[in-house]
């Protein structure tokens, strides 16, 4: 029994449903005194000094208990925690991204909801761009494109659970179709990744996790609802989940609407012609997204499965006045409403169906996912002729329907001392069947499959060494293709030849290798791998105007599989009130496809075509944050990329799309207070970015800019209410500033004026 | 710490190493000089048919001339592309009309190399079975890395 002057405490801790909590964390003053519950759901803290106590107990997936405690003698206790239903929780995630931090070798970030819910956008591109190394292309103010250190379109690798997303990457003007909403965590890896994830995945991978598992006998669910004043959005989205023992389900509906987004400029001047902006609005540049998605899943002790249903439908306009690179004035009424999508418009459907599963023995882990999805792009145009082209029909100018199913199968021997082995194997298939009077490039289908090996070796409980080695082969044919109208070649209407058949196959050789050193406060980390890339359809057998650009452009049918060899080093210092992180690599290309500007011709417009040539890369990212007082910190953000084509027929310049040097300083507070606002954050943010004068045909030099962000939120209790606020305050002083990698920077259209959004989360 | 330095030390070389690398690219467009008095069509000219087109024009860039395309297409359905801010009065008198037999114009023509600056001057046919109205005369002119300048011209073609 206990000691006179001691006291002690006995307790039993319970769910809502008075099931017995295993497991959970009880700590009497912050970890002076603790233990953790046995399988009974029961504990015993004894000999204690008698005296006042902070009860706190604590189980993941439940809102912590707090009480203060006056122990005089021995107390028993019943405790009751209440799940915070409004939050799906999975296995322990700091540990999680510890372990990850430690295992991958070249720059590792990872995104939770808490980022996205304080930094959320109007794309879910844009909200990552706040990270260092990462950039979005934005296409007006719903959709943009992801850039890892200055590299996009088929260089990125969105994927999700694993599973490579398929949309039509190579468009300028194709964004990205996800529901932000829907993403529970990412994983970013910025360096070669086509270890792990195949051709593509050049300059890194996002990877969008929806894995989130609910607790045992847990329902719930959430509504947010949300707006700006920029753009005037209206969105939301709202989630269901329920769980018995093993199995559950997730349900998720969002949408938006937003207008023409506001520019802080009155009129936009292109080529010596003035286009005059009803109300400072960016004409035809409204639109709406709707998504929903249900999961059904299995939660074993040593298994799990999950298959998913989504489907994304986004709609949104172009600006009027200059579609492409070229003028038009209409006879459409788009002054009429700022909310309508007139056309030039785009539309994507993209249904997706995922299942992911994995099972864990003793000795090894063995893991499967499979996917299907479909992407439906529509871009409409008023019909005009053009060139020898007549009136064309109707306004469909492009379509794209791509089919994609794809498999990825691997097993991870953890049973070794000192090593993890893993091995596995990818499969996938696409078919890609276009239509539309614009032609740009044929329909085609391509398979790929790749085989890979993995060895990750404990050195010591500081050094880490991971290595390994993938082999893929892929094949693509093209269709041939004529137009669907007549030109006179030497006086004879012909229907010109665009697109011939054309089969093509490669096979590369992907590799790596990298190490974590760490000690104490010090991370190290060192990478070198080699990745690749197959040409894309575009890339072999373009041959058309590009109505949107406003180009001939010519694809090259003997281009190689672009390949790329990158080093890169990081160094993190993790001290308990500063922190420092850099990141930096070399990379180069002895083979980069460039879509290369020529001086020539073909029917009046100016010629693209796609050659090859050596590219040399460098940057990185550095950030350091310093914690003033327990609430205050102040943090630094500064990004860099250098690029110059060292041969062909641009040897000298840059890439496109490079951005500018920047850098972004602010203080933020946090608070964990009790009381009607708990958490409570609020940050400033100045951003400066510099000038970008390195440019290539067509771009333009872009100037520095600097602008001020806020935002500021946290919990508002009202009765039993927990409701999630966040408000965030862009570009406050409404300043005019031209985006160097936005899809309307060639038609001198600045970025978005000042913008208030504001979200509100309300468990169910 | 001795690593931190080093590290630091091949970030800074890098991007110091790497701004030292040649400049010495162009990044300028090319120009169309349409100011002088026998430049060729000004914007808003009425021409004729069965008459020809004299195209009269100075091009000039800082490194070398690429070369230039023309392209003419009828505006009967008065959509704008002139990159002159003035309006032609002609534009609010012309009813828009569903063409015949449009003139169309698509050539692609050569400057010789080494130029940087060359004075072209093209002769068009317009023949006399053409539909009358309004036009749009494009000139396109790019320089030898790929910069492209363009000018757009209304003009009218009516019945003499």
């Amino acid at each position: 029994m206990f000691a006179q002057n001691n006291a002690g405490l006995k307790g039993i801790v319970l769910d809502e449903q008075n099931i017995p909590l295993p497991g959970a964390t009880v700590t009497l003053n912050v970890e002076k005194h603790g233990t953790v519950t046995d399988e009974n759901g029961e504990f015993i803290l004894a000999n204690i000094p008698v005296g006042w106590y902070i009860l706190e107990v604590s189980f993941l997936g439940f809102e912590k208990f707090n009480k203060k405690i006056h122990l005089l003698n021995y107390q028993q206790l019943q405790i009751r925690l209440h799940s915070s239903v409004h939050e799906l929780q999975e296995v322990n995630i700091s540990e999680f991204t510890k372990e990850r931090q430690r295992e991958v070798t070249t720059s590792y970030t990872f995104v939770d909801q808490s980022f996205l819910t304080k930094n959320e956008s109007g794309s879910l591109m844009q909200t990552l761009s706040k990270l260092p190394g990462i950039s979005s292309m934005d296409i007006g103010s719903g959709n943009s494109k992801p850039v890892i250190r200055g590299l996009g379109f088929n260089r990125v690798v969105v994927a999700e659970n694993g599973l490579k997303h398929e949309g039509q990457e190579w468009g300028h003007d194709h964004g990205l179709e996800i529901d932000q909403h829907s993403v529970e965590r990412i994983e970013i890896i910025k360096g070669p990744a086509s270890l792990m994830y195949g051709s593509n995945a050049i300059v890194g991978v996002i990877d969008l996790r929806q894995l989130a598992v609910p607790v045992r006998n847990s329902k719930g669910g959430n509504v947010e609802v949300r707006s700006a004043t920029n753009n005037k959005l209206y969105g939301f989205s709202t989630n269901l989940f329920q769980r018995n023992e093993n199995w559950y389900w997730k349900a998720r509906l969002s949408g938006k609407s937003y207008s023409d987004y506001r520019v802080p400029a009155d009129s936009i001047e292109y080529m010596s012609y003035y286009f005059r902006l009803h109300n400072q609005q960016l004409r035809n540049t409204a639109g709406f997204e709707a998504s929903a998605s249900t999961t059904v899943g299995y939660q074993g002790t040593n298994s799990a499965s999950h298959l998913t249903l989504s489907n994304v439908f986004m709609k949104s306009g172009f600006f009027a006045n200059a579609h492409g690179l070229e003028i038009r004035s209409s006879l459409i009424p788009y002054d009429e409403s700022d909310r309508d999508i007139d056309i030039p418009s785009q539309q994507v459907n993209h249904i997706k169906i995922m299942s992911n599963s994995y099972r864990t023995t003793n000795l090894a882990e063995f893991r499967l996912d499979i996917g299907y999805q479909h992407n439906l792009r529509k871009e409409f145009s008023e019909p005009v002729p053009h060139g020898y082209m007549p009136l064309p029909p109707d306004t469909l100018e492009r379509q794209f329907s791509k089919h994609a199913a794809s498999l990825h199968a691997s097993t991870s021997i953890h049973s070794l001392e000192h090593h993890e082995l893993k091995t596995g194997l990818s499969a996938e298939f696409q078919k890609n069947i276009r239509s539309g009077w614009g032609f740009i490039m044929p329909d085609y289908s391509s398979m790929s499959a790749g085989l890979y090996i993995v060895d990750k070796i404990e050195i010591s409980n500081h050094w880490l060494i991971s290595t390994g080695l993938r082999y893929d082969v892929g094949s693509i044919s093209t269709a041939d293709y004529k137009d669907w109208y007549s030109t006179p070649v030497n006086e004879v209407p012909v229907r010109l030849e665009r697109a011939w058949r054309l089969n093509r196959n490669y096979h590369s050789i992907s590799w790596a290798i990298g190490t974590t050193f760490l000690n104490g406060p010090l991370q190290l980390k060192m990478n070198a791998g080699k990745s690749f890339r197959m040409p894309n359809a575009k890339e072999l057998s373009s041959n058309g105007l590009n109505y949107h650009m406003f180009r001939y452009e010519k694809g090259d049918s003997t281009l190689n599989a672009e390949e790329s060899y990158q080093l890169d080093l990081g160094l993190d210092l993790i001290k308990p009130r500063w922190e420092v992180h850099l990141s930096t690599f070399i990379n180069y290309f002895p083979n980069y496809i460039y879509l290369n500007p020529t001086a020539q011709y073909y029917e009046a417009q100016q010629i693209f075509y796609h050659r090859q040539s050596q590219v040399f890369r460098s940057g990185g990212e550095l950030s350091a944050s310093v914690k003033m007082t327990n609430e205050l910190s102040w943090n630094m953000d500064i990004e860099y990329i250098w690029s110059v084509q060292l041969s062909g027929e641009k040897k000298g310049y840059t890439l496109p799309f490079t951005p500018p040097f920047s850098a972004t300083t602010g203080f933020s507070f946090e608070q964990n207070l009790k009381g009607w606002l708990p958490n409570f954050y609020t940050g400033i943010d100045l951003q400066f970015t510099a000038d970008q004068n390195r440019i290539v045909p067509p771009e333009k030099k872009t100037p520095g800019y600097q602008l001020v962000n806020l935002r500021a939120g946290g919990t508002v209790k009202l009765e039993n209410l927990h409701v999630e606020l966040s408000l965030q305050f862009k570009n406050i002083f409404n300043v005019k500033y031209y985006d160097h990698t936005s899809f309307y920077r060639l038609i001198e259209v600045p970025g978005p004026g000042r913008n208030l959004f504001i979200s509100l989360n309300f468990p169910l | 710490m001795n690593k931190v330095l080093l590290l630091a030390l091949l970030f800074t070389l890098s991007f110091t190493a790497c701004e030292k690398m040649s400049d010495d690219y162009d990044d300028e467009s090319p120009v169309i000089d349409m100011t002088a008095i026998d430049a060729s069509p000004q914007n808003c000219i009425t021409i004729f048919r069965g008459e020809p087109l004299e195209f009269n024009a100075v091009f000039t860039d800082n490194i070398e001339l690429g070369s230039f395309s023309i392209e003419m297409h009828h505006n009967f359905d008065h959509h704008t592309h002139s990159t002159d801010a003035e309006h032609c009065e002609e534009e609010g008198e012309e009813e828009e009309k569903t063409p015949v037999s449009p003139f169309r114009w698509i050539e692609n023509y050569t400057i010789p190399s080494g130029l940087k600056s060359y004075t072209a001057t093209v002769t068009i046919p317009i023949p006399q079975g053409v539909d009358v109205g309004l036009y749009h005369f494009m000139v396109r002119l790019t320089d030898a890395a790929g910069w492209q300048t363009f000018k757009g011209i209304s003009v009218k073609i009516a019945e003499k």
